[in-house]
């Protein structure tokens, strides 16, 4: 195998999906990556068994064929050397030539044919969708799941797909984050998947606030998403998500409405006197004053006044703080409002602008 | 020093505190002797008739015809231990209740201050007297295990200091029985081997007690010789929350060994609710008869302190054990640690019956705590007779 590239046209693929090699292996493969170079197109794979990126670039290669190559060591190598400059891989039995200018590495490889592919998924569904779609729907969600929870279903991000709407849910059992979007997608039925907290964290990074369509294929144990000159495959959790509708709340007759980045910086401030592990703050709200307290265990406290509007009784509730803050900030948002039944039951909070986001926050004692 | 302070017969004390016109009488306090009622407790002149504790009431009666039988009063003995852990409190902080009536205290830091641990144990029995008009032991000695032996060896209104240059020779010379985890059993096993004081075990090289008993064999020539590293722990700080007991003879059948499971799974999680505490994983202890001894533990999803959730863990853990190793067990014990901090407590969206909310789900877990708050409910009334029932049963 021999090709020519350059720097660039190298480095920023592998940057990709360099997401999915893992620092601790069980199979020495597994921390190389895999070339393949054909006639017409060189694709580069990494994967750890459970995602598997693929990018391919449309070049020539003076000498087709395959190998694995340390994945670190090739990215650290492409990084060092200097910006446009031209890169030559040569391979031979065991060992690849990397030569750039004056610069020569003999990097050890190990035979194609060990390392793992994931190539058919028995697709069952597939539709396209813009990406700042999908983008959004995990923007505005993925900071809820859980992880390494027991629940092992809820260490991953739910989507669902039903005909016209697309719905991304995640939940760490305290709080649970919902967002749905109208879609391009006329599925028999209703199809949700559960794709792995890492999946989606690698996922993400390739995805780009455009209009640009991906590809989403949906299989049996696998989803498979084509965007741009990437080939994204995971396998999913083989569970059963809790059912998301019972535990969003209907409107609540206690309704706070705020100023998101009013309500935003007045949590901030009182946080940092609260509990460092539980992060616990009350919050007070009577008539349009909601108070937030925080006290730490060296007895030190905040008091910190925010102007609401607020419709409804008297009330006293804890929650952590960094589950609030984790509301108000993945969105833009003006204002938000806040649904409150009692002191003991869930928090429904909404953006009167962005109706197509819920997040459902469950009270602490404190 | 650690102090060990050990209310004489306790309840049948306190109730002829309330009924002045029983003193000299034999009083026993327990269940109905019309029932199958037994003995709770019984004071210093029903025991001269032979009445014990754990006796059926019918026995007792047969023993001591004019014996006062009483109903357990346990709210008024709790209200009473609260009154004596104050006096201890003025003290120490360092408090660890043994039950109701028993706890040990590490004065070491309040020497200074309060005078030495001798005069602190003198002035708490003389507070105890004339404040709640009750009798208490004391047992003064550099550790747990000594402490303990003193404040017994010289009942009723025991007062006995056990300094460290003199522990060799305060130990030597007691039978074996008196070593804590020595019952009927391991005493029969030891005499067999010839050791009948605590002397016979210390003069032992400790690799033939290893030998012989695993590292239980270790154990007890440390403490022979006077050594028990055991810190005082107040229940408030403990980092868990266990029961054991060791059986009169073997058991390698799995009814009886899950029965006691049960009965210690009640203890560890009556305790755990009545601290507040809710822990995250449960551990099982198992003893076999030679001495192997293994732990075995399982971390729950959530903190608990109800009992069928402890149970249910704890039974898994020891099936799977007593099926891969069905040898006799010579002790069980259960405990719950990885205690949730302080009392915050997050809610959880998916928990059919919820920390925050017991409305929420009026599904099948809320039973459970209903469950526990009426056993506690009952332990509160009958505690110690419950535990004697258990006892006898073995």
């Amino acid at each position: 195998m021999k090709f020519q590239i350059q720097r660039e046209d190298l480095l920023i693929p592998l940057q990709k999906i360099i997401g999915a090699v893992e620092k601790r292996q069980t199979m020495p493969a597994l921390s190389n990556i895999l070339i393949k170079a054909d006639k017409d197109k060189i694709s580069l794979t990494a994967t750890d068994l459970e995602i598997e990126l693929v990018t391919t670039l449309n070049m020539v290669a003076d000498e087709a064929g395959d190998t694995t190559l340390p994945a670190r060591k090739l990215l650290d190598i492409c990084k060092a050397l200097p910006e446009e400059s031209s890169i030559s891989i040569t391979v031979d039995s065991n060992k690849a030539m990397i030569k750039s200018g004056r610069s020569r590495f003999s990097l050890s490889t190990l035979p194609a044919e060990d390392f793992p592919s994931l190539d058919s998924i028995n697709t069952v569904a597939e539709f396209e969708l813009p990406q700042t779609t999908l983008k959004e729907l995990i923007d505005k969600t993925s900071f809820a799941m859980a992880l390494q929870d027991v629940r092992y279903y809820l260490n991953g991000l739910l989507l669902e797909v039903s005909t016209g709407l697309i719905r991304a849910v995640a939940t760490d059992g305290h709080r649970l984050a919902y967002c749905e979007k109208q879609a391009d997608c006329d599925l028999a039925e209703i199809k949700q998947v559960i794709v792995p907290r890492k999946g989606i964290q690698e996922l993400v990074r390739l995805l780009e606030d455009s209009e640009e369509p991906l590809k989403i294929f949906l299989g049996s144990n696998h989803i498979r998403i084509e965007v741009g000159n990437i080939r994204f495959t995971s396998k999913l959790i083989d569970g059963r998500f809790p059912d998301y509708n019972r535990v969003i709340p209907e409107d609540g007759k206690n309704r706070i409405i705020a100023d998101r980045e009013n309500l935003r910086q007045a949590l901030v401030r009182a946080s940092i006197l609260s509990n460092e592990k539980y992060r616990g703050i009350r919050l007070v709200v009577e008539g349009d004053i909601l108070l937030l307290q925080a006290q730490n265990p060296d007895q030190e406290e905040a008091d910190v006044e925010v102007e609401v509007n607020y419709t409804g009784d008297t009330l006293e509730i804890g929650f952590n703080v960094n589950y609030m803050l984790d509301v108000l900030n993945v969105t833009d948002a003006s204002t938000v409002q806040s649904t409150l039944r009692d002191s003991n039951s869930s928090c429904l909070m909404t953006y009167p602008d962005h109706p197509d986001c819920k997040y459902v926050i469950m009270p602490m004692r404190l | 020093m650690i102090i060990h302070i050990d209310m004489d017969s306790f309840y049948a004390s306190v109730e002829v505190r309330e009924h002045p016109e029983l003193a000299r009488q034999p009083v026993a306090v327990g269940g109905s002797a019309t029932g199958r009622g037994v003995v709770a407790a019984a004071n210093y002149e029903a025991r001269k008739f032979g009445v014990r504790s754990a006796m059926p009431m019918t026995m007792a009666l047969r023993h001591c015809p004019q014996l006062v039988c009483l109903p357990v009063n346990m709210p008024l003995y709790v209200e009473v231990s609260k009154q004596i852990h104050q006096i201890f409190n003025r003290y120490t902080s360092e408090i660890e209740p043994l039950s109701l009536d028993e706890a040990f205290l590490d004065v070491r830091a309040s020497e200074k201050l309060f005078g030495s641990a001798t005069s602190i144990a003198r002035q708490i029995k003389q507070a105890i007297q004339n404040e709640c008009g009750l009798i208490a032991s004391a047992g003064v000695a550099p550790n747990k295990f000594v402490a303990k032996i003193a404040s017994d060896i010289d009942k009723p209104d025991g007062y006995v200091v056990v300094e460290a240059e003199h522990m060799q020779d305060f130990l030597d010379p007691l039978p074996i029985s008196r070593i804590w985890g020595v019952g009927k059993v391991t005493e029969a096993k030891l005499h067999q081997l010839g050791f009948r004081t605590i002397h016979d075990i210390r003069v032992q090289p400790v690799e033939s007690l290893v030998q012989r008993f695993g590292k239980w064999g270790e154990h007890i020539h440390r403490l022979a010789n006077g050594l028990d590293k055991r810190e005082v722990v107040p229940d408030a700080r403990a980092k868990s929350i266990s029961a054991e007991t060791t059986f009169a003879e073997d058991i390698s059948n799995e009814d009886a060994l899950l029965a006691n499971l049960m009965q210690l799974t009640e203890q560890v999680a009556a305790r755990c609710r009545h601290h507040g505490f809710e822990g995250k994983t449960v551990n099982l202890k198992m003893r076999y008869h030679d001495f192997r001894t293994l732990t075995r533990s399982k971390t729950l999803t959530m903190p608990t302190n109800q009992t069928e959730q402890i149970w249910q863990t704890a039974k898994q853990l020891l099936l799977k054990q007593s099926r891969t190793q069905p040898d006799p067990v010579r002790l069980l014990g259960v405990g719950v640690s990885g205690f949730r901090g302080e009392t915050v407590q997050q809610g959880d969206l998916f928990a059919e019956n919820d920390v925050l909310s017991p409305d929420a789900g009026a599904a099948s877990e809320n039973r459970y705590v209903e469950l526990d708050r009426i056993s506690d409910e009952i332990n509160q009334r009958f505690g110690k007779a419950k535990i004697h029932r258990g006892r006898a049963r073995n």
